[in-house]
């Protein structure tokens, strides 16, 4: 393990938040619950790619995972999806797997 | 909501970062955490049976990292368990897979994903609720 004092910073902070959502149970908190949740997730990957790099996917490949949770198509075109990553991603570094997903269908829909 | 259950093989691929199917349990996390981000409940969802099999003890410290992922626990109590033990499928099912059933049939989310090795018994367990069966 390559940690460093930032990742255990953050793994205190991310155990910390862990244990605050298990004893948080009031229905008035979810929207801020889903929002604590969806920290301690992106933060938990990071932590653990940054400790082993070759796991992360490539954007790409989480956009093929969400297309086969959605049902798409996209799911059976992994070269289309590929290339719509590298072309978003050219235009828009930040660009997300569901920025992906919408330029693929996008290229889809001219070329039928 | 979504709610994207976890089998066996889905927790084992993801307990270790040399498993062979690692990456691709990742994305499919990954992108529940994209969705989150924009605003989409997702879920994601593990049977205790399956933590059985797949030997998910979360109290374990080797399994801080793996806990970290905000994945729920189904519970095998009194309830799913009469449910579970009433699955009857052409295939022998796993305990697990029968509890991956139950988890299922009392789930009250509009779209369910399963990653599983095997699709076609995770449709017989899962039946007559319609789930999409994503292979890992």
């Amino acid at each position: 393990m390559r940690g460093t004092i930032r990742d255990v910073n953050e793994l205190a902070v991310l155990d910390e938040i862990n244990r605050l959502l298990d004893v948080t149970d009031d229905a008035a908190a979810g929207a801020l619950r889903q929002v604590l949740e969806t920290l301690v997730m992106e933060s938990a990957l990071r932590l653990h790619y940054s400790q082993h790099p070759e796991a992360k996917p490539t954007l790409a490949e989480v956009a093929l995972a969400l297309a086969a949770q959605d049902g798409s198509p996209l799911a059976d075109l992994p070269e289309v999806v590929a290339a719509a990553a590298n072309a978003v991603t050219a235009r828009h570094p930040d660009a997300d797997a569901d920025d992906v997903l919408l330029w693929a269908e996008a290229q889809l829909a001219m070329s039928a | 909501m979504r709610t994207v259950v976890l089998d066996n093989e889905a927790v084992q691929a993801m307990t270790s970062p040399r498993h062979p199917k690692h990456r691709v349990v990742a994305a499919h996390l990954e992108g529940a955490t994209t969705r989150r981000r924009r605003g989409r409940p997702v879920e994601i969802v593990v049977p205790t049976a399956v933590r059985v099999e797949s030997g998910w003890d979360r109290s374990h410290p080797g399994s801080a990292a793996l806990n970290r992922f905000r994945v729920h626990d189904h519970a095998l109590d009194r309830a799913a368990a009469d449910v579970a033990a009433a699955i009857r499928t052409s295939t022998s099912a796993s305990v697990a897979d029968r509890h991956i059933g139950a988890a299922v049939r009392s789930s009250t989310s509009d779209e369910i994903v399963v990653l599983s090795s095997d699709p076609r018994d995770m449709v017989a367990v899962c039946a007559p609720v319609e789930v999409r069966v994503v292979a890992v």
